[in-house]
C-alpha cells in the first residue's frame, strides 16, 4: 500500500528526532510527522544542559543514574554536539552547607563522580563564580547543543531511510476498530491533506502529545510547566553552575556555544497559552536576581533575549510548581493500558535521556513488531561526531583553518569536509556574530529540510549572535530566494523572522539591547523599506 | 532592581551594535585583504575567543592599532584594545630577529649612537638596504632614520645648570627618536621653554615607551619598560612636576595603553603628562605667557594629525598652537593615516600596504602645496617626507623657529 | 577654551546647527562621540515643509545636491515609499510603474543589495526585470576577506575603477529603458554617479544597500568638511563627561580627551541623538538623558514601552526629553535658559511641529540656530 511504513512517530523534537534514528538502525520503515519545525517546542527550549544526573540525586536517584550514564553515552556518540565543562554546585552564604554532604553521598551513590573542592579551587576553575561561595562541589556536567542534536538524530535518521515530513499536522487518526491504522495529515505550508499508515504509531510530541493522545482517544493527564530563560550576550562562564540546594528557581547558568543561559522559573499553564508563551517582567527580574548570586557578573552583562519552553511533564498529584514530579521516562503501551492498539507515548524525561527514552520506544515497537534487533544507537556516533576534539577535527579537514571553517567545524563537526572545497563565493560571511559562511547556508538548505530563516537559524545560528539578526536576516533571505524561488514568501519570511527574534528582545528591552533593536527597527523600516 | 542599570562596565566588547561603521573608516581593510577588519577582528571574534581561544587568529597582526576605529565607534567599543589584547593574551609564537631589532628602538639607538656617521653612511647605502631587504625583510624603499652622534640626554645634561636657573621647571620625556635620532627637536622644546621662563630637566630615567614593543608581540618587555618609566614619572609628579613630551605616540601610549594594554597602572602619574603643545598653549591661551614672534616669519603650513594624537583628541592643541603664529597660512588636512605605524611600514610584507594606505594624505599634501607639512609624530615624518618630498616639522621646532 | 556655541553630538541635527551658527560668525565647536547615524541614512528626510528651501540652500553649499520631486522613492527591498525632500542619490519616479524594463546588476557575491526583492517589487507594478551581475578583478582583493565585501568598501574600490563597470554594463544592457545600480558609487567624488548615468544608454537609478549608506557617509564628510571650512571646530571621538550647571545656566562642559580644559560657551545645544547613540540611556526601569539629566517624556511602565509587532511604530522610539516651545530643554519641569535639545534626542515628542527622523533633525536645527542668531544679535551694543 501506498504511504505505508513500520512506523510513524508524530513529533520532531529530540524524542522524536531519537525514536526516527533508533528505529532506523534497526531496519524499520519509518515516517516521522513534525507540526513545526525540528526541535521547535522545549527540545530547543532550554538551558542546553548535560546533567550529571547531579540535581536529581537527592530528589530522584533513578533519574539521576540515568542521566549519568546517558551522559557518558553522549560524550562519546554526539561529541560535536556537546562541550565537556564540568559542573560546580555552590553553596552561598544564605544555603545550608550541611546539605552538600547529603548531595555528595547521594550523587556517589546515584554513579556520579562528585568532588567537594575549595572555593578558592573553584573560582580559579571558574572565574566569574561568586566570589562569596562557601563551599563547591565537582560533578561531570556539560552542555549540549539541542538543535545541533536534534539535526544529526533527524539526519542519521533520514541517512537510514526514513522520511520526515515537517510542517505537517496530525489532524486525525486512522481508526480500526480500537486500533491505530495510521494518521491523516495537513501540511500547512503546502496546505495538502495527506493519509499515511504504519503498524504502529509514536506520540512523541512533547506537551501537545496530550491532544496527541486525545484524538487518539487516549488521556495521559499531562500538565504544561512554563519555564522562562535568559540568554547572555557571551560566555560568561566555562563551566556549569548550579546552587548546591533543593532544586529551585534560576539555579542553573549554562554555557553554550557563544553564550550563557540562566534559568529557570516554573509555573503551571493552561494548555492553550504552550502555543504562544511570553515572557514576564516578573520572570526577567527574578532571572537576573538570582543568575547574579551565580555569577555577579550576570548584573552587567548584555542580555540577549528572554525565552521559555513547557516541561513536557506527566501528572503524578497536583503539586502546582511541577518540581516533586519525577522527570523519568514514561513509555506508555496504549494497548495495554488503554485497549487501543497501534499506539505508543513516549513522554517525561529530559535532553539528556532522549536516546535512553528513543530506546525503550523503539524496543516497545519491535516488541509490537515481533522483530528482534538490538540498539546500537549508544555505541554509533551521529554523523558529524566522527572526531574527537574540535581542533582536531578542524586541522584534519583544513591545513590552516580560517575563523569561519572552524566556526562550522563547532557547528557541523565532522561535517564540515563538506565545506573544504567551498570557492571564495561561498566563504563570503552571511551571519557576521556567529561566523555562518554562504556555503554552510546553501549546504543547510540542500540537506536539512529548510523552509524559512528560522528553520535555518535552528540549523546554523543564522540570527542568534549578538545582532539578532540585523545583519544577515535579509542576506540570507537573497540565499533562501535563490534556493525556493519565491520572493513573495521570503518577504513574509523576513517580517516573521524579525518578529520573532523582537519577540525575545523586547522582554529585556533595556541598554544595549534596546540601542540594538532601535537600529535594527530603523534599518528594516527607513533604509531598507521591508 | 538595581541589576543591569549600567551594561557598560566589564563587557565593553558587548557594547558593539554591529552597525560596521568601524570598517568603513580602517586603513587596513582596503588594502590588506588577509586582515579580517576591526568588527570581526575585535568585538565579533572576541565573542568566538571567549568560547574558545583556539578561534584566536594570527591575522589579528595587521591591525596597525592606530585607534581611528575606535574614534569613530559610536558605541564607545575599544575595538583596536581588544585586537591588542587578544594578541597579547592569545599570541605566544616568539617574534622574529627582524622584528626584534625594529622594536628595541633605545637598545638599537645606543648601539648605533657612537658610530653615528658610520652607521648612518651604511644604512643609507643601496646595498645595506638590499641586504637588510633580503636577509631581515626590511623593505629596501625605507631608510633607517639618521642616528645623531650626540644624544639629546647628553646635550641636556651637560646644560643642567642653566637650566636649573628658571624658577619654574618641567621634566621632559624626549623618547628614543629625540635622544638619538632627532636631538634638534628637544633641543628646540628647551628653547621655547625658556623662553616663557621656564627651565627643562631630565627624568631620572627614562626607557623606551614600549609601542614598538607592544605591536610586535614583546608585551613582556614593554611591561617592564612601563613599569620603569611609571617609577620614573612617578618622582618627577611627586616634586611637583608636570612632565612633558614631543612626541604624541609616547604620550599616548604611556597614558593609555600601560593601562588598557599592559595593565600597568598610571593613575598616579596619568593627568601629569601632557604634551607639550597642550602645555603651551594653555599658557598662551590664558594668557599665563607670552612668546615674541619674529615678525618676519612665513610659512604656509599643513598640519596633519597623527593616529594616536587624534585618539588622544588632543590634535587642537597642536593646530591652534601654530595658528597662534603671526604669519602662518594654516591647513587642517584631512585626518588620515600616513600608513607607516611605527614599524609596520618598515617590514618589506607592509610596504605596498603601508603606501596605499597613506596614499589620500600624500594626494591632499600635493594638492594643497605647504611650505611644511607640521606633525606630532617622528614616523609619520618619516613616511610623509619619504612619500611626498615635502619637508615635515613637529609644531614645537616650527615655533622655535617662529620666535626671536 | 571658549566658544559661543558649543554642540553635543555631531550627526545631522548638530552639523545643521553648526554650519548655521558659522555662517552667522558665531564660533561653534561640536563633540561628537564616534560616527553617527548619517551612516544609515535612507536620503530621505521626512516631513519638515517648513524649511525646504533653506535645507536645500545649506546643503548646496556643503556640495550636497537635495531634490523634491513628487511621486514615489524606490526603497532597497523594492517597495515604494511617497516621495519627499531627499538626496539627489534616492531614486525617485512619479509613478510606481517606473519603466518598462529594467536591468538590475548587481556586484556578484555582494549579498547587500537585494536584487531578486526589487526585482520582484517592480514587476508587481508592470515593470520587466532582468537581474544580471558582474564581476570586477579590482574586487577580488576585497572578497579574500569574508566579511569585507561591504558597500563602503566596494564604493572605495569603484571611486578608482568605475569606467570598467560602466563597460561591463553596456555590454549587458539590451534594450532596457532603464538601468538599477546599488549606491557604491561615489564615495568621495559625489559626481561619479553623475558620471555613470551620463556614460549609459538608458536611465540610470542608484538604490540603497545594507548600511552603511554611501550617500550617508558622503553628506556626513561633506557636512564636516563645510563646518570646519567656516571655521568651526569638530571633536571627533570624545565625549562630554559633565556639565557645569548652575540656576538653569549651562557655564561649561568637560570632555574625556580634555579633560581639565573646560570648554566655555554661551550657548549649548544638545545633539546626542536616540538611545543608539546613547543621547537616551534605557535602564530596566526608566529612560535617562545621561548628561544633563534632563526630563524625558516616557512611560513609567516598562510593559507600555513596546509593541509586539516589530514593525509597528514602537512607544519608545516617542520617548525623548521635554523642552519648552522654543526647544529648551526641560530639567525637573524649569527650561534650561540655555541649553537647547534637538535632533533624535526629542524623540517624536515634536513631531507634530518639525516631522519625525531626518526632517526632526533640520528642523529643529534651525529653529535653535535662529534663537541663539537672535540672542547674540541681542547682547551686541
Amino acid at each position: 500500500m501506498k504511504n505505508e511504513y513500520d512506523v510513524i512517530i508524530v513529533g520532531g523534537g529530540i524524542t522524536g528526532a531519537g525514536t526516527a534514528r533508533d528505529c532506523a538502525m534497526r531496519g524499520l520503515r519509518v515516517l516521522l510527522i513534525e507540526r513545526h519545525d525540528i526541535a521547535a517546542g522545549a527540545t530547543g527550549r532550554n538551558h542546553g544542559l548535560l546533567h550529571s544526573g547531579a540535581r536529581y540525586a537527592v530528589t530522584d536517584p533513578e533519574s539521576a543514574s540515568e542521566c549519568i550514564r546517558e551522559n557518558q553515552i553522549l560524550r562519546n556518540i554526539a561529541s560535536h554536539c556537546v562541550d565537556q565543562t564540568e559542573g560546580l554546585f555552590i553553596t552561598l552564604p544564605e544555603d545550608d552547607l550541611n546539605y552538600q554532604a547529603t548531595f555528595v553521598d547521594s550523587c556517589r551513590n546515584a554513579g556520579i563522580q562528585a568532588e567537594i573542592i575549595d572555593p578558592k579551587e573553584a573560582l580559579r576553575l571558574e572565574p566569574s563564580v561568586n566570589p562569596d561561595i562557601i563551599g563547591a562541589v565537582k560533578v561531570p556536567d556539560g552542555s549540549v547543543d539541542p538543535f545541533r542534536l536534534c539535526a544529526a538524530n533527524m539526519l542519521d535518521a533520514k541517512l537510514h531511510g526514513a522520511q520526515v515530513l515537517l510542517y505537517t499536522e496530525v489532524t486525525e487518526f486512522i481508526k480500526d476498530g480500537n486500533t491505530i491504522k495510521g494518521v491523516r495529515t495537513y501540511n500547512t505550508q503546502t496546505k495538502r491533506k495527506g493519509a499515511y499508515y504504519a503498524s504502529v504509531v509514536v506520540n512523541a510530541s512533547g506537551i501537545w502529545g496530550h491532544h496527541v493522545a486525545e484524538m487518539a482517544g487516549v488521556h495521559i493527564g499531562m500538565f504544561p510547566a512554563k519555564g522562562s530563560l535568559l540568554i547572555f550576550a557571551h560566555r560568561v562562564n566555562d563551566v556549569v553552575i548550579n546552587r548546591c540546594r533543593k532544586p529551585a528557581n534560576a539555579d542553573i547558568l549554562v554555557p553554550g556555544d557563544t553564550v550563557c543561559i540562566i534559568g529557570t522559573t516554573s509555573d503551571r499553564i493552561p494548555f492553550e497559552a504552550c502555543d504562544d508563551l511570553h515572557v514576564e517582567p516578573d520572570e526577567v527580574n527574578l532571572l537576573i536576581e538570582e543568575g547574579a548570586k551565580l555569577a555577579p557578573s550576570l548584573a552587567n552583562t548584555r542580555i540577549l533575549r528572554a525565552f521559555a519552553g513547557v516541561r513536557p511533564l506527566v501528572s503524578a498529584d497536583n503539586d502546582p510548581t511541577g518540581r516533586s514530579i519525577s522527570r523519568g521516562t514514561v513509555c506508555l503501551d496504549h494497548e495495554v493500558r488503554d485497549g487501543v492498539g497501534g499506539f505508543v507515548s513516549i513522554t517525561g524525561g529530559k535532553l539528556t535521556t532522549y536516546r535512553l527514552m528513543a530506546e525503550e520506544a523503539t524496543d516497545l515497537v519491535c516488541r509490537k513488531l515481533h522483530i528482534d534487533k538490538t540498539c546500537e544507537t549508544a555505541v554509533t556516533p551521529l554523523p558529524g561526531s566522527e572526531g574527537k576534539s574540535f581542533r582536531e577535527v578542524a586541522e584534519r579537514i583544513w591545513e590552516n583553518p580560517t575563523t569561519i571553517q572552524k566556526a562550522t567545524v563547532g557547528r557541523l563537526g565532522s561535517g564540515a569536509a563538506r565545506m573544504k572545497d567551498n570557492s571564495v563565493l561561498e566563504q563570503s560571511l552571511i551571519c557576521e556574530c556567529e561566523e555562518v559562511s554562504v556555503g554552510e547556508i546553501n549546504s543547510a538548505i540542500e540537506r536539512l529540510d529548510v523552509s524559512s530563516l528560522t528553520d535555518l537559524r535552528r540549523r546554523t545560528r543564522v540570527g542568534m549572535g549578538t545582532c539578532q539578526g540585523e545583519l544577515c536576516a535579509c542576506r540570507a533571505a537573497g540565499l533562501l530566494v535563490k534556493a525556493h524561488d519565491c520572493v513573495e514568501r521570503e518577504r513574509e519570511d523576513i517580517r516573521d523572522f524579525m518578529t520573532e527574534r523582537w519577540k525575545g528582545m523586547y522582554p529585556i528591552g533595556w541598554g544595549d539591547a534596546l540601542r540594538e533593536a532601535e537600529y535594527t527597527q530603523w534599518v528594516y523600516k527607513h533604509v531598507l523599506g521591508v | 532592581m538595581k541589576l543591569q542599570e549600567y551594561t557598560a562596565s566589564a563587557h565593553n566588547f558587548e557594547e558593539c551594535m554591529k552597525c560596521t561603521i568601524c570598517t568603513a573608516y580602517c586603513p587596513v581593510v582596503p588594502v590588506n585583504p588577509r586582515y579580517p577588519g576591526p568588527k570581526q577582528a575585535g568585538p565579533d571574534a572576541e565573542r568566538l575567543r571567549l568560547k574558545d581561544p583556539y578561534f584566536f587568529n594570527q591575522a589579528l597582526k595587521y591591525c596597525l592599532n592606530c585607534k581611528r576605529c575606535e574614534v569613530v565607534c559610536p558605541s564607545g567599543v575599544k575595538v583596536a584594545d581588544i585586537i591588542q589584547s587578544a594578541r597579547i593574551r592569545y599570541d605566544h609564537t616568539p617574534p622574529k630577529l627582524r622584528d626584534r631589532i625594529l622594536a628595541n628602538t633605545d637598545f638599537m639607538g645606543k648601539l648605533a649612537r657612537p658610530f653615528a656617521p658610520i652607521v648612518n653612511g651604511v644604512t643609507g647605502m643601496n646595498l645595506t638596504k638590499t641586504v637588510l631587504d633580503a636577509t631581515l625583510a626590511i623593505d629596501r624603499h625605507r631608510t633607517f632614520p639618521k642616528y645623531s652622534g650626540q644624544s639629546f640626554e647628553g646635550w641636556l645634561k651637560r646644560h643642567a645648570k642653566e637650566q636649573a636657573k628658571y624658577e619654574r621647571q618641567v621634566a621632559y620625556f624626549h623618547g628614543c627618536y629625540v635622544n638619538y635620532n632627532n636631538p634638534q627637536l628637544g633641543k628646540d622644546l628647551v628653547k621655547v621653554m625658556n623662553a616663557i621662563g621656564i627651565g627643562v630637566q631630565l627624568l631620572e630615567k627614562e626607557k623606551c615607551c614600549g609601542v614598538a614593543l607592544i605591536s610586535n608581540g614583546m608585551s613582556k618587555q614593554a611591561t617592564k619598560n612601563a613599569e620603569h618609566n611609571i617609577a620614573a614619572l612617578r618622582k618627577a609628579v611627586d616634586k611637583g612636576l608636570t612632565v612633558l613630551a614631543t612626541s604624541s605616540t609616547c604620550t599616548f601610549t604611556m597614558r593609555d595603553e600601560y593601562p588598557e594594554l599592559l595593565k600597568v597602572d598610571n593613575s598616579a602619574v596619568r593627568d601629569s603628562l601632557l604634551l607639550a603643545t597642550r602645555y603651551i598653549y594653555q599658557l598662551l591661551a590664558s594668557g599665563k605667557a607670552t612668546l615674541d614672534f619674529r615678525p618676519d616669519y612665513h610659512a604656509r603650513i599643513a598640519y596633519h594629525t597623527p593616529c594616536h594624537l587624534e585618539k588622544l583628541g588632543w590634535g587642537i592643541f597642536s593646530y591652534e598652537l601654530l595658528k597662534m603664529i603671526p604669519g602662518v597660512e594654516f591647513t587642517l588636512l584631512d585626518s588620515s593615516c600616513c600608513g607607516i605605524a611605527g614599524t609596520y611600514g618598515f617590514k618589506k610584507e607592509n610596504y605596498e600596504a603601508s603606501q596605499a594606505i597613506g596614499k589620500p594624505l600624500f594626494d591632499q599634501i600635493r594638492s594643497v602645496n605647504p611650505d611644511v607639512v607640521a606633525c606630532d609624530c617622528e614616523t609619520c615624518k618619516w613616511q610623509i617626507e619619504m612619500s611626498t618630498g615635502y619637508p615635515v616639522k613637529h609644531p614645537i621646532s616650527i615655533l622655535a623657529e617662529a620666535i626671536r | 577654551m571658549k566658544f559661543d556655541t558649543i554642540i553635543i553630538g555631531g550627526g545631522l541635527a548638530g552639523l545643521t546647527a553648526g554650519i548655521s551658527l558659522q555662517q552667522a560668525g558665531i564660533h561653534t565647536a561640536i563633540i561628537s562621540s564616534g560616527q553617527n547615524a548619517l551612516h544609515f541614512f535612507s536620503g530621505i528626510f521626512e516631513s519638515s515643509e517648513t524649511c525646504r528651501e533653506r535645507l536645500i540652500r545649506l546643503f548646496s553649499t556643503a556640495g550636497i545636491r537635495v531634490q523634491d520631486i513628487p511621486g514615489y522613492h524606490l526603497m532597497p527591498m523594492g517597495t515604494f515609499r511617497e516621495a519627499g525632500l531627499s538626496l539627489e542619490d534616492v531614486a525617485s519616479f512619479p509613478e510606481k510603474k517606473i519603466a518598462e524594463r529594467a536591468l538590475i546588476v548587481n556586484f556578484m557575491g555582494f549579498h547587500d543589495f537585494f536584487s531578486s526583492f526589487l526585482a520582484e517589487g517592480l514587476e508587481k507594478e508592470g515593470t520587466a526585470c532582468r537581474i544580471r551581475f558582474i564581476r570586477l578583478p579590482e574586487m577580488e582583493h576585497l572578497r579574500q576577506s569574508p566579511s569585507e565585501m561591504r558597500s563602503v568598501n566596494i564604493a572605495r574600490v569603484l571611486d578608482e575603477c568605475w569606467e570598467k563597470a560602466v563597460a561591463d554594463i553596456r555590454v549587458l544592457h539590451k534594450d532596457e529603458d532603464l538601468i538599477i545600480l546599488p549606491q557604491v558609487f561615489g564615495l568621495k567624488d559625489a559626481s561619479v554617479p553623475e558620471k555613470i548615468a551620463s556614460a549609459l544608454p538608458a536611465h540610470v537609478v542608484f538604490v540603497g544597500t545594507m548600511p552603511p549608506s554611501v550617500p550617508g557617509i558622503r553628506t556626513q564628510m561633506k557636512l564636516k568638511r563645510r563646518f570646519e571650512v567656516l571655521g568651526g571646530t569638530f571633536l571627533m571621538g570624545d565625549e562630554v563627561t559633565s556639565a557645569a550647571l548652575h540656576e538653569g545656566v549651562v557655564s561649561s562642559v568637560t570632555t574625556r580627551n580634555l579633560d581639565s580644559v573646560r570648554l566655555f560657551a554661551d550657548h549649548f545645544i544638545l545633539a546626542s541623538g536616540g538611545y543608539f547613540s546613547k543621547g537616551l540611556v534605557a535602564t530596566p526601569n526608566r529612560i535617562v538623558e545621561p548628561l544633563f539629566g534632563l526630563d524625558v517624556f516616557q512611560a513609567s511602565d516598562r510593559n507600555q514601552w513596546y509593541r509586539t509587532d516589530f514593525f509597528q511604530d514602537q512607544p519608545y522610539m516617542d520617548f525623548g526629553v521635554r523642552t519648552d516651545t522654543s526647544l529648551h530643554a526641560l530639567k525637573d519641569g524649569v527650561p534650561m535658559k540655555n541649553l537647547y535639545a534637538i535632533g533624535s534626542v526629542l524623540g517624536n515628542t515634536r513631531k507634530d511641529d518639525f516631522g519625525t527622523a531626518a526632517g526632526l533633525a533640520v528642523s529643529t536645527a534651525f529653529a535653535v540656530a535662529d534663537a541663539i542668531k537672535e540672542s547674540q544679535k541681542e547682547q551686541l551694543p
